[in-house]
């Protein structure tokens, strides 16, 4: 089996006449915690969108292994979307249980109740829960059939500092299985304390790649934002705050 | 076959989720059924008095004879059929064709103001004159509204019910979010319209059989053929619906489709009144749109007893409505 799950080369996309993505070539290995970073209309979440399958790239190709996308893709990977929107009037169990039925193969609802910490709020209307708390579902539902590749979208925007941590934890927690996993996000502590190894994109283009710790010393910079400032002279920590 | 299965599954899933999100929205499923009962109430109340004291003749075509210069009558015309029809329901009382050496008419046996008529035409005619009776009792205003408030209620929710609701689905993100697992377009498609249809039906049927209790509206025809009306006409509608949500992103713009596909319906399909009477163009759309053969389908089972081979060209146009529909929800639509 190929070191590298994915492989990303000369991708592009365009929506009519805004390049969102223009030209990338980055590869990620199997189990690691890979990074997007950058700040807002950067490319983040079309790259992530090209990478989940989710959108045709304009040029270039997403690698799988080694080949093409396969059939099955959509069982090996689990999403969580930056904003998802759920049904109605529906609760955590319901959703689990109708995330479960969707996939040939899953882990016991139990076992994500637990592992996500949902029991207290498990049957309380979807609409009802706290920012912490949604995101929680939202990422057992990504989770429900055990996938190989984790994609998370700017899981933590938006979430007071506590319930930042907690996701952390739980972020850590599939990192340790063995879980390739892939983040985007435009707070840079969360990138050095979560990533293994990053990029970090600015209109459509890469900037700078490696590890964090490679990245800072390389730079000889205290942080990742001091050296995004640096290249960019945009902060990342500014745009998140407008954001969230 | 495992795949087969799986399909089944997932549509099974989707269809239960949906039915959750709409049987504990209690606000819209209590209006639902709540909605059509207080029209029938209402329209029971306000007609419940004595019909009105006018005369109605029907003109086939021809010379009109000069009795229908008489104040107090009012004339239709309209296709021998569809007059005879409506003689036999006394929504007309005297039935005319006549040319220049002749008259032909019809009267009800049963209908006290046809007798009159006859009189009176006996009376002032000049020409030969040639009777011809049907028979059949007077249908109340309550009989001929209840099949349109029905038709109203599955029309609404049908097409909102599906077209509105894929379209807040799609604008929130959550078919983005389906689209990320193994659930096909078609699996999705198929549970909305299953749950759609289990919904309509149901509501219908609640509210055929708790105003049928107090208001004993008439219904001589198949129980069975006024279900398959149902299935068609809910069908066709929900269909209808997906093919407008297909790719629609704003819930504004599906509102204002919607809208623009309900309200010619509302006004020309026969939901309210009778349109015997008004021009021939308004006649030739108002076939063009389903709630017509839904109407005029279910009136035929409920007032006339008709069989399906008299229902068949109104069933053949929901079947057509309903093949249209699909095809284009499932070859346009979009996450």
């Amino acid at each position: 089996m190929s070191d590298w799950i994915l492989e990303v080369s000369g991708l592009k996309k365009s929506f009519d006449d805004v390049v969102a993505v223009d030209g990338l070539d980055f590869r990620i290995r199997t189990g690691q915690c890979f990074g997007l970073l950058g700040p807002n209309g950067a490319g983040k979440t079309t790259t992530l969108a090209m990478l989940e399958g989710m959108e045709l790239p304009s040029a270039g190709e997403v690698r799988y292994q080694g080949g093409p996308l396969p059939s099955d893709y959509q069982e090996r990977i689990g999403i969580q979307f930056q904003a998802t929107a759920l049904q109605d009037h529906l609760t955590p169990y319901d959703n689990l249980t109708l995330f479960s039925k969707l996939y040939d193969s899953t882990i016991p609802i139990e076992q994500l109740v637990e592992t996500f910490r949902l029991g207290e709020f498990i049957r309380r209307d979807a609409r009802r829960l706290s920012g912490g708390q949604r995101q929680r579902l939202l990422l057992a539902m990504a989770l429900v059939h055990n996938p190989e590749i984790v994609f998370l979208d700017e899981p933590t925007t938006g979430l007071d500092p506590r319930s930042r941590r907690d996701l952390w934890d739980v972020v850590m927690r599939l990192k340790s299985e063995g879980r390739t996993l892939i983040l985007t996000t435009h707070y840079m502590e969360e990138a050095e304390v979560l990533c293994d190894e990053l990029v970090i994109l600015s209109h459509g283009r890469t900037l700078l790649e490696g590890t964090p710790q490679q990245l800072i010393a390389d730079a000889g910079v205290a942080d990742l934002d001091t050296l995004f400032l640096n290249l960019t002279g945009e902060t990342l920590v500014k745009t998140a705050e407008v954001v969230a | 076959m495992k795949g087969i299965h799986a399909s089944l599954r997932r549509i099974v899933a989707v269809l239960h989720a949906r039915n959750l999100e709409y049987l504990r929205d209690r606000a819209s499923f209590g209006w639902n059924l709540l909605f059509p009962v207080l029209i029938v109430m209402a329209l029971a109340v306000v007609f419940s008095g004595p019909p009105r004291a006018l005369f109605s003749v029907t003109l086939i075509d021809g010379e009109a004879p000069a009795m229908l210069a008489f104040p107090g009558i009012e004339t239709i015309s309209a296709a021998e059929p569809r007059a005879l029809e409506r003689l036999s329901r006394q929504q007309t009382d005297l039935v005319l064709k006549a040319d220049a050496q002749a008259v032909q008419y019809w009267v009800n046996g049963n209908s006290a103001a046809g007798a009159i008529l006859e009189r009176l035409l006996v009376y002032t005619e000049d020409r030969p004159l040639t009777r011809g009776q049907t028979d059949g009792e007077a249908i109340r205003y309550v009989d001929w509204v209840v099949p349109g408030i029905l038709g109203m209620n599955m029309m609404y929710s049908a097409l909102w019910g599906v077209g509105y609701v894929v379209v807040r689905y799609r604008q929130s993100g959550y078919l983005r979010r389906l689209k990320a697992t193994p659930l096909r377009k078609y699996e999705f498609l198929s549970a909305q319209i299953i749950s759609r249809l289990l919904v309509t039906l149901s509501a219908s049927a609640i509210v055929f059989t708790g105003t049928h209790l107090f208001l004993d509206y008439k219904m001589v025809g198949s129980v069975g053929l006024l279900f398959l009306v149902a299935v068609l006409g809910a069908l066709s509608m929900i269909t209808l619906g997906l093919a407008i949500a297909c790719r629609t992103e704003s819930k504004e713009f599906a509102d204002g489709l919607l809208n623009a596909i309900t309200f010619p319906m509302l006004l020309l399909s026969g939901v309210w009144f009778s349109l015997d009477g008004s021009p021939q163009w308004v006649q030739w759309i108002a076939q063009a749109l389903p709630l017509t053969h839904v109407l005029e389908a279910a009136r035929a089972v409920m007032l006339d007893n008709a069989g399906l081979l008299e229902i068949l060209p109104h069933l053949g146009v929901l079947v057509a409505v309903c093949m249209v529909g699909m095809l284009a929800s499932t070859r346009l639509f979009r996450w």
